[in-house]
């Protein structure tokens, strides 16, 4: 009687996923921080880098189950702002501001259908369409709002209160993108639907002749990541009480390396939440970190682009010493 | 009561083109022929900032009898202005008041349009090697220090500060750096503790002051050089629970609203108006230079009689008393 192949073990798992090295890079980060500064190891100096990084997590996650289903979105900063510039222009012409938060993020989710539709229907690139749609959504900010920044000041309590409150120590902002992770990485681990989108993007062509409709998993996708869009932009809306039309300029590229640090592959077929998740604090933290130690400002690029090119190296040897060790 | 209007420090030039103005207007020479056409162009056209400049430009043109044409492009981009530029030099204007978002790349565009006889005078961003007849600006490095003088006067002479900047913006950054300067000359116990670039952006500012709060404990008061960072530094200041002096220059609608809130201290706004007027009053002396024969070399050196190297538009200081003043949907209400 031969031996069976045996289960690999909880600890071999955990040794072996891609998030393990970014964890690893960030534990490292933690602990050289909390030498360097007396104030990064404090629940204040936490709660400020998690609201820090949270909104703009949001649309990391959105932009993560699009990457795996094969796409991209270059519109996300331009569509944020969008949503900042309807719900802001509903509000100040008298609509219910959370009204008005649901026409915005329904006006997203609209974008993201035209996205998709000209991507499965027309058979355009995604990188095309949303190049187009970044500057169709920054026009529009820019029509809606004649380039000046809306004044929202007068939001209600209620509504600010998802931008700048806390449920007991937890700020509102962070709760939501909790959920938004919980949520959506629970889905993309255990819904049938959502495992469609690894299959379409790792394959697209082989997940067809399996009998997937590719074109609409790819439309779920572009839909679920400007509908996030919305949803952060709302969020920012709230938390700082104006709607400028410029909001968010670059932001695609911030949001896109987040999720590619997190494992995501731009070739799709790749990438977990988690990962983007770690990815997007690991930005935060390289970020905050140099604003804490009030590093030269003309100096923090060259270092924060040289921590991040050092981050993802380590990882990529680290997962390449992990595929030769399961090979051997 | 704070003086709203604050110096135009080379005050001179300024009041001199005014009074010439009121008193010359009805003489002849001092008016537009029919269809005398003045142009204003910019770069990022769609920005709140050219509107009141705009409209102080018109006001010059209507009292002059002049047509005024607002031109330029939506883009961050100098190679488009220049385009634009150009374009606008085809149509043969009178004069361009001209904002060049870089200085040396327009030097060509100035001087040829110069030598086909169209007077320009650059406005908030300068081109000094070029041949321009005038440059209207805000004295930056005043804004800088009375900006020190109001932490100073909040916070004491010896408490922490620090700034936001915009690098690469040069009037933004000389606000940042002379403030700078001007604290360590002369409130030597002030110590800068945190200095983040921001560029404009609310998310970055509100990142960057967070880090900031919690690296400095003791940090009582932050100087910004534009509005959008503002925005952010005032919502990690709440989100943090501390009291900040903020002193911000230019203005937005949320700041504006957080200054009656006395979440800011104040703001100091470049005076956008005059700088249009003035700049309008430039551009056509510039093109009617046969108004004036002064006691210098221009004949025999060839250069424009009405230069004027620098004119200060002034700023204003807004705080809670006087925000109502700067809403700027209520002062374009019923203009166009």
């Amino acid at each position: 009687m031969t031996a069976g192949p045996q289960r690999p073990t909880l600890l071999s798992r955990l040794l072996g996923a891609r998030e393990t090295g970014l964890v690893l890079i960030i534990l490292v980060l933690f602990v050289l921080m909390s030498f360097a500064s007396p104030h990064f190891l404090t629940w204040s100096n936490m709660r400020a880098m998690t609201m820090a990084f949270s909104v703009e997590a949001i649309v990391v996650v959105g932009m993560t189950i699009l990457l795996i289903s094969g796409g991209i979105d270059l519109s996300v900063g331009s569509v944020t702002a969008l949503s900042m510039v309807i719900a802001g222009l509903l509000f100040l012409s008298g609509v219910n501001p959370w009204l008005a938060a649901l026409i915005a993020i329904a006006a997203c989710a609209g974008i993201g259908a035209v996205i998709g539709f000209f991507v499965t229907v027309v058979g355009l690139h995604h990188f095309i369409v949303t190049l187009a749609a970044m500057v169709i959504a920054r026009g529009l900010c820019l029509l809606g709002t004649g380039g000046r920044p809306l004044g929202l000041y007068d939001l209600p309590a209620s509504v600010k209160w998802i931008g700048i409150g806390s449920l007991g120590p937890l700020p509102v902002a962070v709760a939501i993108f909790a959920v938004v992770v919980v949520v959506f990485d629970l889905l993309l681990r255990r819904a049938t639907a959502f495992r469609l989108v690894y299959y379409t993007g790792s394959n697209p062509r082989a997940a067809a002749y399996a009998g997937i409709r590719t074109r609409r998993v790819v439309l779920m996708t572009t839909v679920l990541c400007s509908t996030l869009c919305g949803v952060a932009g709302i969020i920012y809306m709230a938390r700082f009480g104006s709607a400028q039309p410029t909001f968010g300029v670059g932001m695609e590229l911030n949001v896109i390396a987040a999720a590619v640090i997190g494992g995501a592959s731009l070739s799709g077929g790749k990438g977990t939440i988690l990962g983007a998740v770690l990815g997007a604090v690991l930005l935060s933290l390289v970020s905050s970190s140099l604003a804490l130690l009030n590093v030269s400002v003309y100096w923090q690029d060259i270092i924060r682009g040289s921590i991040l090119l050092a981050a993802v190296t380590f990882d990529h040897f680290l997962v390449s010493r992990q595929a030769a060790g399961g090979r051997g | 009561m704070r003086s709203i209007s604050k110096t135009i420090r080379n005050g001179v030039a300024a009041a001199a083109l005014l009074g010439a103005s009121a008193s010359m207007s009805g003489a002849a020479g001092l008016a537009c022929a029919p269809g005398e056409t003045y142009v204003m162009n910019v770069m990022v056209s769609a920005h709140p900032y050219w509107v009141p400049v705009f409209e102080g430009f018109k006001q010059a043109a209507r009292a002059l009898g002049c047509e005024a044409v607002f031109s330029g492009t939506p883009d961050y981009d100098i190679t488009k202005q220049i385009a634009s530029f150009e374009q606008v030099l085809v149509k043969q204007p009178a004069g361009i008041l001209l904002h060049p978002m870089q200085a040396d790349p327009f030097i060509e565009p100035i001087n040829r349009a110069i030598e086909a006889g169209v007077s320009v005078t650059t406005f908030a961003a300068d081109s000094p090697r070029s041949k321009r007849t005038a440059y209207i600006t805000s004295d930056n490095v005043a804004e800088a220090r009375f900006a020190a003088e109001e932490i100073v006067k909040a916070v004491g002479d010896s408490a922490e500060y620090g700034v936001l900047e915009n690098p690469g913006q040069s009037n933004h950054d000389l606000r940042v750096t002379a403030l700078i300067d001007y604290m360590q000359a002369s409130y030597p116990k002030m110590k800068l503790v945190g200095r983040q670039a921001t560029n404009q952006d609310p998310n970055a500012a509100f990142i960057a002051v967070s880090a900031m709060l919690q690296a400095n404990p003791n940090l009582a008061a932050l100087w910004i050089p534009e509005s959008g960072s503002a925005e952010g530094a005032v919502a990690a200041a709440k989100a943090a629970g501390r009291r900040l002096v903020i002193i911000h220059a230019d203005i937005s609608p949320t700041t504006l609203a957080e200054i009656r809130a006395g979440n800011i201290h104040m703001a100091l706004n470049p005076n956008q108006g005059i700088q249009g007027f003035i700049g309008f009053m430039n551009t056509f002396l510039g093109a009617h230079s046969d108004l004036i024969d002064p006691f210098n070399d221009w004949k025999i050196s060839g250069f424009n009689p009405m230069q004027i190297p620098f004119v200060d538009n002034g700023f204003a200081v807004i705080t809670k008393a006087n925000a109502d003043a700067f809403v700027l949907e209520d002062y374009m209400k019923g203009r166009n």
